[in-house]
């Protein structure tokens, strides 16, 4: 995240050709996901190829089914249990995160229980949630929270560790109580780092999400892409999977959007910190 | 001997912790407030992991899960490693593509699940590309943050001592983006994990993965071999994450973010 200020610095050329470089870096972004798509285009234009069929075919089936036709309706559930699943899961972590941080003995405790939870790769859970839950969206939402905690927790209570002492001083000397402390200092403190490990969560979630959909489903965008495949729908399980693709996209451009916004004073304070 | 038990007191609460969550396991199942249909009592679970341990099928499991974990990973990160390096060097071409990159970090690799399949079938191959393909994506972007925090003067250094190419690449690009390249395998061998268990459950290669669904559809009788397999795949995440951790610590403790506050 930090490398990010390392692009913005470097010098402009002056003088002759400065127009042609502004417009080359304008277009620069656009210029190579478009070289990729018409080669992708050329390339399958007349393919008989069963997996790769032409993407003016993909494309026209994406419009018929998920733009015009009835397909956008399997993203309903999807997005609701990976809504429900990530929020639980998240706050959850965080809440937990804090109680560790807060009392040493709790994070004494159950350190080694959380961190092999941690390391467990969820979609093991997966047949469990099921012998659990049964087949129902309960225990999709149920597997994407339990997968989301982690992350969420480990930030927390990795970016409360982080916070300079000195706040704490302060905050003592002001005859702030620990537990406001925690709320009031340690928290916003620790924000950009929670912010980080959200993010992972929703990652974390979207591929629970996909995956729970995959194994003993009845509907969902991923059911949609699997069974497209066993019924050998290619054309349709392609306009799936860029279905899911931009799904992916739009989630992890809306978190960073909503992340600068509600971090904005953390990087305002951190600018001005560094002038001085 | 103080050493010893001031050890022993700070794992006292972890201990403690760790019986209660078995004991609370075991009261609860075999009161029968949680059916045998749904969780099976921890003595059983624990006794059929002790006996798994003793076949060879467990280790064959185990066995075919790490091989397309560390081929998955290591031919994700050495192919980002070199991509990341050229695109570390080069600010437009890492520019030009940066977006291709950030959307296919976003897109949830398991998205190409079914057509991974369709090509290459329930087979080992499928199981290191899904997981290389995950690898990668992120590790690229680690790597490039990693080259960029490069030291102007050691580059420089290398410059006036005719140090170039390859040998550059190996003597200085490297190891200064090591801790980064470090942070992003620790963070790909649990993604990896992940992704190799997705293979075997959803795609049907062998593994792990493949064991617990299919004791989840052999019926409860086979619930304690599903949740001793459950908790085998927890246990390999610990050993691969902590080896990972001890790794970094010792191949990075001349770097100075290993080296504590002197």
């Amino acid at each position: 995240m930090t490398a990010d200020s390392t692009l913005a610095t470097r010098p402009e050329s002056g003088g002759t050709g400065r127009d042609s470089v502004r417009i080359i870096r304008i277009f620069l972004p656009i210029l190579v996901p478009a070289v990729l798509i018409a080669a992708w285009w050329f390339s399958t234009v007349n393919s008989t190829s069963p997996y790769f069929p032409p993407l003016a075919t993909i494309l026209d089936r994406f419009l018929e089914l998920w733009v015009v036709g009835d397909a956008k309706e399997e993203l309903v559930p999807s997005l609701r249990n990976l809504g429900a699943g990530f929020l639980i899961g998240s706050v959850a972590g965080v809440a937990l995160g804090m109680l560790m941080w807060r009392i040493t003995i709790v994070r004494q405790a159950v350190s080694p229980i959380v961190y092999f939870l941690y390391v467990l790769p969820a979609p093991a859970l997966l047949p469990a949630m099921i012998a659990i839950f049964g087949i129902g969206d309960m225990r999709q939402v149920a597997l994407i929270a339990f997968g989301s905690i982690w992350p969420a927790l480990f930030n927390t209570l990795d970016g409360m560790r982080g916070v300079d002492s000195v706040k704490h001083d302060a905050a003592a000397a002001m005859g702030v109580g620990r537990n406001r402390t925690t709320l009031s200092v340690d928290l916003p403190g620790a924000s950009p780092q929670i912010a980080a490990g959200l993010r992972a969560s929703l990652q974390v979630s979207l591929i629970l999400m996909v995956i729970s959909e995959m194994v003993a489903a009845t509907h969902g965008i991923g059911f949609f892409i699997l069974y497209s495949q066993t019924t050998f729908a290619i054309v349709n399980m392609w306009t799936g999977i860029m279905m899911l693709a931009i799904v992916g996209v739009v989630l992890n451009f809306a978190f960073i959007g909503i992340e600068r916004r509600i971090l904005q004073w953390h990087y305002r304070s951190r600018r001005i910190g560094g002038e001085a | 001997m103080s050493a010893f038990t001031a050890a022993a007191r700070r794992a006292l609460p972890s201990v403690v912790a760790i019986v209660a969550l078995l004991a609370a396991w075991q009261v609860a199942t075999a009161s029968g407030y949680l059916s045998s249909a749904q969780f099976p009592t921890m003595t059983s679970t624990v006794s059929a992991l002790a006996q798994e341990l003793a076949t060879p099928d467990l280790w064959g499991a185990v066995g075919m899960t790490l091989s397309g974990w560390a081929a998955g990973l290591l031919i994700g990160s050495v192919l980002a490693i070199v991509v990341g390096t050229v695109l570390g060097l080069n600010v437009t071409a890492f520019r030009a593509v940066s977006p291709v990159i950030e959307a296919f970090k976003a897109i949830p690799a398991v998205a190409i699940l079914p057509l991974v399949i369709l090509i290459l079938g329930s087979t080992l191959p499928m199981k290191i590309f899904l997981v290389s393909f995950s690898v990668f994506w992120p590790m690229v972007v680690q790597v490039v943050y990693g080259v960029r925090s490069i030291d102007p003067v050691a580059n420089d250094t290398a410059r006036a001592l005719g140090v170039g190419g390859i040998r550059k690449f190996f003597v200085v690009t490297i190891p200064s983006a090591s801790p980064y390249i470090a942070t992003g395998l620790r963070v790909g061998s649990a993604t990896a994990l992940i992704l190799a268990v997705v293979a075997e459950l959803v795609g049907g290669a062998g593994g792990i993965g493949r064991v617990i669904l299919l004791g989840q559809n052999a019926g409860s009788v086979f619930y304690p071999t599903m949740y001793a397999y459950i908790i085998l795949s927890g246990l390999l995440g610990m050993v691969l994450t902590g080896a990972f951790i001890l790794a970094e610590r010792r191949i990075m403790h001349w770097h100075e973010s290993q080296r504590g506050n002197v």
